[in-house]
């Protein structure tokens, strides 16, 4: 098994994963949408709100702002030894919020939510939650807790974790005449010209489409298109709550402890 | 209100609407504004493009005065 990163930046991150079987892979992709807990607001108690939206909406735009994640301090809540209704310290994080609009309209930003831990804060801090006319106020105490992504997408980590397998596309260059149709209909530009025939030039953006040997006038095409099983093309993009690369890390520990768990089980059958 | 996050693949977007909207209306192509703000998918690129802000819409009619409190409630 063998990972090679191709593209790290902000929250995006993108990687080679070699040497291993597709539902292995799959696995991975899975628990990192589903099962890696992230923090969200889920209960909101609302003081006064004379905007010109109800309770219900902006609490639920309040519940999709992501925030930053800290997995060492706070514990899931059925994981969690106060079996409060109402959390402890150790699973629910507060929020405050208060803002009112004078004499001019006023937009209240994700960003405006005042943290009890810094450490848990909105990853994104200009997302517009409502907007307030004069005189009008908006004020309310909201509770963080983390959550999986099982329950409500609200607690996914990512807005995109998705793999390809590698691609393999070959020119037969003995059967090739150069017309150059695949490096035109190519929707990825895995080809480019040189010296009069085709070559293929980012294997790795291909999909697979087929659309070079469609439009190829020789028959059978000199082109080749298959794909490498064993090897996959990652994609994961995170919502800002975690940084991708911890993404990953944290769902190969859950798929640990979910293998360690059946062989406990196993070994309590036998 | 712009949603917060894509409804289909639940990108965070809400943040990047006041950049488009006053981009676009400075007069700037939109799909070179949708392209330099990193939104990719067609997902998200769709709320961008037929979204309606109705809240300025309801706005105007709040009444400029102190009994604004009672009208709305």
């Amino acid at each position: 098994m063998k990972i090679t990163i191709l593209e790290q930046n902000g929250n995006s991150l993108r990687f080679v994963l070699s040497g291993v079987s597709a539902p292995f892979a799959n696995a991975i992709r899975r628990i990192i949408m589903a099962e890696v807990p992230t923090m969200a607001i889920d209960d909101v108690m609302m003081f006064e709100n004379t905007s010109a939206m109800f309770d219900e909406m902006i609490t639920h735009r309040l519940g999709l702002v992501p925030l930053t994640t800290d997995l060492d301090t706070y514990l899931l809540p059925e994981e969690c030894d106060c079996e409060s209704e109402f959390g402890c310290n150790n699973c629910r994080v507060s929020f405050t919020l208060d803002v009112k609009a004078e004499a001019e309209l006023k937009m209240v930003y994700s960003g405006d939510l005042i943290p009890e831990n810094a450490d848990v804060s909105p990853a994104v801090k200009k997302i517009p939650i409502v907007r307030l006319a004069n005189n009008q106020r908006l004020k309310l105490e909201a509770y963080a807790r983390l959550g999986k992504g099982l329950e409500h997408a609200k607690w996914q980590p990512v807005s995109a974790s998705t793999y390809k397998f590698m691609p393999i596309v070959e020119i037969d260059t003995k059967k090739c005449d150069g017309c150059g149709d695949c490096v035109k209909y190519c929707p990825k530009n895995v080809f480019s010209i040189e010296k009069l025939k085709p070559v293929v030039q980012n294997e790795i953006n291909c999909t697979l489409c087929m659309e070079c040997i469609r439009h190829c006038p020789i028959e059978p095409s000199p082109i080749k298109i298959s794909h490498d099983k064993k090897t996959f093309i990652f994609y994961i993009e995170s919502t800002g709550s975690m940084p991708a690369s911890k993404l990953v890390k944290e769902a190969v520990k859950i798929l640990e402890r979910k293998t360690q768990s059946v062989i406990e089980q196993y070994k309590k059958v036998k | 209100m712009i949603p917060v996050r894509c409804f289909t693949c639940g990108k965070v977007i809400g943040d990047k609407w006041e950049a488009f909207k006053k981009r676009v209306s400075e007069g700037e192509e939109t799909k070179k504004v949708l392209d330099d703000l990193s939104i990719e998918r067609y997902c998200c690129r769709r709320i961008f493009i037929s979204h309606v802000e109705v809240m300025e819409e309801l706005l105007k009619y709040v009444k400029n005065s102190k009994n604004t409190k009672n009208m709305i409630t």
